[in-house]
């Protein structure tokens, strides 16, 4: 018993260290959020800084739009998650759920999807919405306007797809009783009538831990928003900060301030929501 | 009365709502996927280049590919960034993750602290070890420094930046595999291992003869996706080196990048676009059928 008790100290020890060294470019950014550009030059290194003032934060968040970029993102974000929750749940139900003639070949041809890294598809998705009939400025052969570029829809389209959510939907509704449906069904409610007063209100783990793998992905993304944008008005914050490396050198501390604002939405909602977040990675890995 | 139940039944049989229950998903896998990987094709045999028509060219492209010299070094660079990456990245999460199973209420905020990195973004996390990384006002220089040792270059220097590169991406993802082995290790029955201590089996023979061969499935399941992912590394590479010093750290979708948005090259880069896809099934069938050995045992 003693010899488990000291196991667990030793445990305890090494385990805190360990992660206080993954930690450690974290905390390291956090700290030189604050500090002056002459701390950062000097040549010796401070964890600490001589005193903790916001001015990086308001001289990043002044170079630019930041007001436009955050509400680019957040407005990408929050449809994104919206829209892919709605379409890929009902979707989930009519596979898992309703009979329908070649249900079974639909459903693997959408697993495609799981294998397909978006960087392999980005060129002809690119051009796709370049040359999106009627809009932008383009008629019916996709050509004469500027199509989905530097638009929302053109955003956030591409990220709604989700052959993950429908799968995992799918996996969920599957293991809701059949008396239910047939409650429902001796009520007098159609599929739809059942979907949305029975499933989906008893959907939310499933939905929160999809919201929240789909809101980070969204947030965090940068290649997408590089491609499809170049105007400033449709910047979006990760692209934003990349606007601190210049060729004329780098202000440091701004940078990290800017960094710091760009992932703490993302920490604040991990930390929440901890528990979804854990369950979603766990079952993507278990399938 | 029997007879009209039953056509009742037959006609109950098929739901059409469903088609327009999974229309939305669809149409958009459709259009964003499925269309695209044809589109690529046909592409990838023009000379398309945003403004003019696009002429068919036959596999010109593909044959121009074999003799673009920064292509090749792209394939040879991705091919590096991959194995470097993913094995060590796996054992370092596999590592962790058995060290850190153990009936503690401490283990979720472990497993926080390693997989924080995780919900970062690749921009956020490139630009802080660009800072570590500097020459001139780094973290990794002036502790150097300090202890008096001579100082490097790191993503400047042609033989390291490849090296930078790969430390800042195994540190990001290993909290990752850590997460899904970790699970893995909770699905294993405790009777397995009491079994084992009752034999008087050492901690290594029990994880390598419990452990491992019962973690094999996972094992498979990080492989397969990783490799597919790192194939496809780009926003780190595009942020901290552009590809230099050199070209020592370019990859293919950085080429397929600067080529198609860069100089609007979109037959060429569409060229790349399949070869990259190619490479991305040829790796997963042949993982599918050599690596699949693990999947007869059964977890239950």
């Amino acid at each position: 018993m003693k010899k488990e008790k000291k196991y667990q100290v030793i445990w305890i020890i090494v385990m805190s260290l360990a992660s206080l060294v993954m930690l450690v470019p974290i905390i390291m950014m956090f700290m030189t959020s604050f500090k002056t550009m002459a701390e950062i030059q000097s040549p010796v290194f401070h964890l600490l800084p001589e005193k903790f003032s916001l001015d990086n934060y308001r001289d990043a968040m002044t170079t630019g739009n930041w007001l436009v970029y955050f509400k680019n993102s957040l407005v990408i974000t929050l449809t994104a998650v919206i829209l892919s929750l709605l379409f890929n749940s009902i979707a989930g139900y009519a596979f898992a759920r309703l009979r329908f003639r070649g249900a079974k070949i639909m459903f693997l041809f959408l697993m495609v999807g799981l294998m397909m890294p978006p960087q392999v598809t980005m060129l002809p998705t690119f051009l796709i919405m370049a040359q999106f009939p009627f809009a932008g400025g383009n008629n019916l052969f996709g050509t004469g306007g500027t199509g989905l570029i530097n638009t929302y829809a053109g955003l956030v389209i591409p990220l709604v797809s989700g052959s993950y959510g429908v799968f995992l939907c799918k996996q969920f509704y599957e293991n809701f009783p059949r008396s239910l449906d047939e409650a429902a069904e001796i009520d007098g409610a159609n599929k739809w009538r059942t979907y949305f007063t029975i499933y989906l209100p008893n959907s939310k783990a499933i939905l929160a831990t999809l919201g929240l793998l789909k809101a980070v992905a969204v947030w965090n993304d940068y290649m997408w928003p590089l491609i499809m944008t170049n105007s400033e008005n449709m910047r979006t914050v990760q692209l934003a900060l990349t606007m601190f490396k210049t060729d004329s050198g780098i202000m440091w501390n701004q940078m990290m301030a800017g960094s710091v604002l760009v992932a703490l939405p993302m920490f604040v909602l991990f930390l929440c929501a901890q528990r979804y977040f854990i369950q979603g990675i766990v079952t993507s890995g278990l399938k | 009365m029997n007879k009209s139940t039953s056509t009742k039944k037959r006609k109950n049989r098929y739901d059409g709502c469903a088609y327009v229950m999974i229309f939305p998903a669809y149409f958009i896998f459709t259009i964003f996927i499925l269309v695209p990987i044809a589109v690529v094709f046909y592409y990838s045999i023009t000379n398309f280049n945003m403004y003019t028509t696009p002429e068919l060219v036959g596999l010109k492209n593909y044959i121009n590919l074999f003799t673009d010299e920064d292509f090749l070094i792209s394939i040879k660079n991705t091919l590096f960034y991959s194995i470097f990456t993913l094995f060590p990245q796996l054992a370092l999460g596999l590592f962790v993750a058995v060290l850190l199973y153990r009936k503690s209420k401490l283990l979720p905020l472990f497993r926080t602290a390693f997989y924080i990195p995780n919900v970062m973004s690749m921009v956020c996390i490139s630009m802080v070890w660009l800072w570590i990384f500097d020459p001139t006002f780094g973290v990794l220089n002036l502790i150097l420094k300090t202890f008096g040792a001579s100082t490097k270059m790191w993503l400047q220097d042609p033989d390291m930046a490849m090296f930078c590169v790969i430390l800042m991406s195994i540190w990001k993802s290993c909290g990752y595999s850590m997460v899904i082995f970790l699970s893995g290790l909770t699905s294993i029955p405790d009777s397995l291992y009491e079994a084992a201590s009752l034999d008087g089996g050492s901690a290594i023979q029990k994880f390598w003869y419990i452990t491992w061969p019962m973690l094999r499935p996972t094992t498979f399941f990080l492989l397969v996706t990783g490799i597919v992912n790192s194939f496809s590394v780009f926003e780190q590479v595009n942020i901290m080196t552009n590809g230099g010093p050199l070209k020592r750290t370019t990859t293919i979708v950085h080429q397929i990048y600067r080529r198609g948005f860069l100089e609007f090259k979109m037959g060429y880069a569409s060229a790349m676009s399949v070869i990259l896809l190619a490479f991305s099934i040829l790796v997963t069938i042949l993982i599918f059928k050599y690596g699949s050995g693990g999947q007869d045992v059964d977890v239950s």
